[in-house]
């Protein structure tokens, strides 16, 4: 399923096919040379498509990616080299590959497929490792492959160059290829998927509390992103007839990370800029480059014009469009208008189901952070049906509690259980599959992504993601911000963005907005953390009276922590204070305001 | 035995420098997240002054001072024309920039000067070696021994001891609150930088002085193995980055020295493949930045 809506791909669909039948023809119609440029740049399209199908939608840089098209160059030509050039000139080759001859296309298949499972096992090591050591690992990768390939002579004829490949890569066929692998990475990105993997991108901490897990969605696009670069490197090799290894190394990697990186990495329509401009620049400068006559003026031949070409439009990209020359969205995205949601509630009342009470319990609980204690053994139950309030003063260990109690961090000592499940060593995401959601005290939304986009995540990625769309949609209905569906969430004001925070948080939960919708309940529980900071009176007090009829009307738990004492005192039925990591209070709020210790907590001595 | 004590000085050797390019790499990321691709061609421009002053006639005792300071102003240049404007962008902005800033100084090196390689005048000191407990040692690898321990205690002062040392600590550890305290962005970066760009042109000493010679990309493989040992030590790492880089050195030194003959041909692969051994247990590298768990929920 995608997760745009029908006429952004349609559109983008359309136009992908249009222009590249356009280009295939005009360069048809100009003659060879054209030909030729535009057989590469299909070619190097898929290439660029391929490593933004993963840095892309991770934000992950990657070098490693031409390992990949050589495998791809390699392994298709060994198959389609006619076995008698094959035991010309590589004489060792195991018997049963030696015997092997196929067709251009199977051998493209062939390749593709080895070289995905090849990805598949690096990727699962690569998954392990964040951000910047993830992308000098990919570094790694790159010299490990070429390596590997200058050291198997037997197989790969080592630094020399690999001949007699039958150059079967003709235009057209390049052409169909690129607009395969063109709609493949715009279908992915738009993709549950590649959804998901993009919200992570945005803000990984968020991403795992609605659900997901990042390190499988970066699993899928680096295979698929393998896969893509394989048939880039089939179709290179059986358009060369002759490789070597050097072809896949650095200097290429460059040059298309130049091409991905001006044009924008995390779109299809950055790719294609990105690939026209360099292309373009490249060819002109090339012209240049042996030196030329100007006015009569004799210019000097000067080595690499075309690298210092590349160098100084790149250097121009990163100081004035960091983003690329096309931006973070997709042509048709910014013609096109996004989602729309009807602000009518469609919940309709009636009988409420009796809810299953398995609250949610945090037993002797204590987390240190090196020599600190933020919290210490402190025991908290959260029931459903009812407003537990957090309060205490700053650093008293609120947020740390709530962190230990959603998965974002592993307690030091103590336990986290619902009913017979134990949810201390879960990550965040499995804390999301048990019906628990929570927003931020810092608000982390996925700030590129729409509103719904925002909320459709969080319903995708819990639940198996059944009815994903109703329970989005219900819950941006339930927080009365249907109006701005279409939005980036980065537009929103700030008071604005809390709601969208909010409305994500339920449609994490499935069930209360089944509750809402279908009112089939079942419990659940949600956490706010700090939900009022930033908000003016008239604010808080709607956002109070959502809450009271989520709570009231649908029975589900929520943990809030704020400072605002007059809504925590209006809104709970229970009252926990910590400081300084410890409990020194729980009760009613009549008590609480009376209690001394929380008094001495918040005023001093008198 | 003796081989393999006779491997080990040369891993020390090795190793060292890479640690000192690691170390220099470490300082820029840990307080502004950059990964300076550029870091190699500041090895390449002390390499060519050291190139330039023998030719020249000059002492090596004053053409090392000369290449040091070459590759600092060179580092500062650097941070000041390429890497201000993107201060505040991704990693990937910044590194995206240096792989620009890098590339085009490596054409320019290759039309300015020559593509080929090209001969250093050493002092014939350098090769000779001397006998120590059975062993003969390369001057050339005891004064790259030497002169790496002697960097890593300065550099270990200077950040316990010198304000400028203890600022960067701070910026590294949160660069907005160490802003808040007074400390003036600026000068942070612009030291941090002059301290890569001084271990670069240490490191590019040392390197020289094991070949004698000079090219273009001089910087490039050597860097790219000094992010290796980055990521090994634990990328933003001080010490890590030392760790690292000697253990890289070490894995490269025995690898080449006991691995058969007839894998040899393996030995670059094998040895990352061991530095990704390392990473599947450690992901975080053998000593994690202590700034990695402090991300504020």
């Amino acid at each position: 399923m995608t997760t745009s809506p029908a006429r952004h791909l349609l559109a983008s669909l359309a136009g992908i096919i249009v222009l590249a039948i356009t280009a295939t023809l005009v360069a048809s119609a100009l003659g060879p040379a054209s030909e030729r440029i535009l057989t590469v740049f299909f070619i190097s399209l898929i290439a660029v498509v391929g490593m933004g199908v993963y840095s892309g939608n991770s934000g992950i840089l990657s070098f490693g990616h031409l390992s990949f098209m050589g495998v791809g160059a390699y392994v298709s030509g060994l198959l389609t080299l006619p076995a008698q050039m094959k035991m010309a000139t590589l004489p060792k080759l195991p018997d049963w590959l030696a015997a092997a001859e196929t067709g251009f296309f199977s051998a493209i298949l062939i390749a593709v497929v080895v070289t995905s499972v090849l990805a598949l096992i690096v990727g699962l090591a690569l998954n392990r490792l964040e951000g910047s050591a993830a992308t000098i690992a990919t570094l790694g990768l790159l010299i490990i492959t070429h390596g590997v390939i200058i050291g198997w002579r037997d197989v790969t004829r080592g630094s020399q160059s690999f001949f007699g490949v039958p150059r079967e890569t003709t235009l057209w066929a390049a052409a169909v290829f690129c607009i395969l692998a063109l709609i493949a990475a715009r279908l992915y990105r738009d993709s549950v998927s590649g959804l998901r993997l993009r919200a992570g991108r945005e803000n990984a901490i968020a991403a795992g509390a609605v659900g997901v897990n990042i390190r499988k969605e970066r699993l899928i696009s680096w295979v698929l992103s393998a896969a893509i670069m394989a048939l880039s490197g089939a179709l290179i090799a059986h358009f060369l007839g002759a490789f070597s290894p050097k072809k896949f190394y650095f200097a290429d990697t460059f040059l298309l990370l130049a091409m991905l990186i001006v044009g924008g990495m995390s779109t299809v329509t950055g790719a294609i800029t990105g690939a026209v401009t360099i292309t373009l620049v490249t060819e002109i400068l090339r012209r240049f480059e042996g030196g030329f006559n100007l006015a009569g003026l004799e210019m000097p031949a000067v080595f690499g014009t075309t690298q210092i070409g590349i160098g100084l439009i790149i250097l121009f990209a990163m100081f004035r469009k960091p983003d690329g020359l096309a931006g973070l969205k997709e042509l048709e995205e910014r013609f096109f208008p996004g989602h729309r949601v009807d602000p009518a509630q469609t919940v309709t009342a009636g009988a409420v189901k009796p809810v299953d009470p398995t609250p949610l319990q945090g037993q002797n609980l204590t987390m240190r952070f090196g020599g600190l204690v933020a919290v210490r053994d402190v025991s908290i139950t959260v029931n459903s049906g009812e407003i537990l309030g957090l309060i205490g003063p700053n650093g008293s260990g609120k947020t740390t509690l709530l962190n230990m109690l959603s998965g974002v961090l592993a307690p030091s000592e103590g336990t986290v259980r619902r009913g017979d499940t134990d949810l201390t060593q879960a990550k965040p995401y499995e804390v999301a599959n048990h019906g628990i959601a929570r927003t931020f005290q810092n608000i982390r939304l996925f700030d590129t992504l729409t509103v719904y986009q925002n909320v459709l995540i969080a319903a995708l990625s819990t639940k198996n993601g059944e009815r994903a769309v109703e329970r989005c949609e219900t819950a941006i209905q339930a927080m009365g911000i249907s109006q701005f569906a279409g939005s980036d969430a980065n537009t929103l004001s700030y008071g604005d963005q809390r709601r969208v925070e909010i409305a994500r948080a339920l449609a994490c939960e499935p069930r209360r907005v089944e509750i809402a919708r279908a009112l089939a309940c079942e419990p659940s529980l949600l956490f706010l953390d700090e939900p009022a900071a930033g908000m003016n009176r008239e604010e808080t007090d709607d956002l109070m009276a959502t809450l009271q009829k989520l709570t009231g009307d649908l029975g589900l738990g929520v943990l809030i922590v704020d400072h605002d004492l007059k809504l925590i005192n209006q809104l709970c039925d229970r009252i926990m204070v910590l400081n300084e990591g410890a409990e020194i209070a729980q009760g009613a709020p009549e008590d609480i305001r009376k209690n001394p210790a929380v008094i001495e907590a918040y005023l001093g001595h008198s | 035995m003796d081989i393999f004590l006779q491997q080990t000085v040369n891993a020390l050797a090795l190793g060292g420098t890479y640690a000192l390019l690691a170390l220099g790499l470490a300082v820029v990321f840990s307080i502004m997240g950059l990964i300076n691709f550029a870091h190699g061609e500041l090895m390449t421009i002390a390499g060519y002054v050291l190139m330039y002053c023998g030719i020249a006639g000059v002492s090596f005792v004053v053409a090392v001072p000369l290449a040091l300071m070459a590759s600092v102003i060179a580092a500062v240049l650097m941070e000041r024309i390429a890497f201000r404007p993107v201060r505040n962008g991704s990693g990937a902005t910044m590194l995206v920039t240096s792989f620009a800033v890098a590339m085009i100084l490596q054409v320019l090196f290759q039309n300015l000067i020559s593509t080929r390689s090209q001969p250093v005048l050493l002092p014939a000191m350098l090769s000779d070696s001397v006998h120590i407990a059975g062993m003969v040692i390369g001057v050339n690898k005891l004064a790259a021994i030497v002169a790496t321990i002697v960097m890593l205690v300065f550099l270990d002062w200077f950040m316990k001891h010198q304000k400028t040392g203890i600022a960067m600590r701070a910026a590294a550890e949160d660069f907005a609150v160490a802003r808040l305290m007074g400390i003036r962005a600026n000068t942070v970066i612009a030291g941090a930088f002059a301290l890569s760009g001084l271990l670069a042109g240490v490191a590019a000493v040392l390197w020289v002085s094991q070949r004698a010679s000079v090219d273009p990309l001089m910087g490039f493989m050597p860097v790219l193995k000094a992010f290796i040992a980055a990521i090994l030590g634990g990328l933003g790492s001080l010490r890590g980055a030392v760790a690292g880089g000697f253990l890289l050195g070490f894995i490269e030194i025995y690898l080449s020295a006991f691995l058969p003959p007839e894998m040899q041909e393996f030995r670059e692969p094998i040895g990352l493949g061991i530095v990704v051994l390392v990473l599947l247990f450690r992901p975080n590298g053998l000593i994690p930045s202590a700034t990695l768990k402090a991300e504020k929920v």
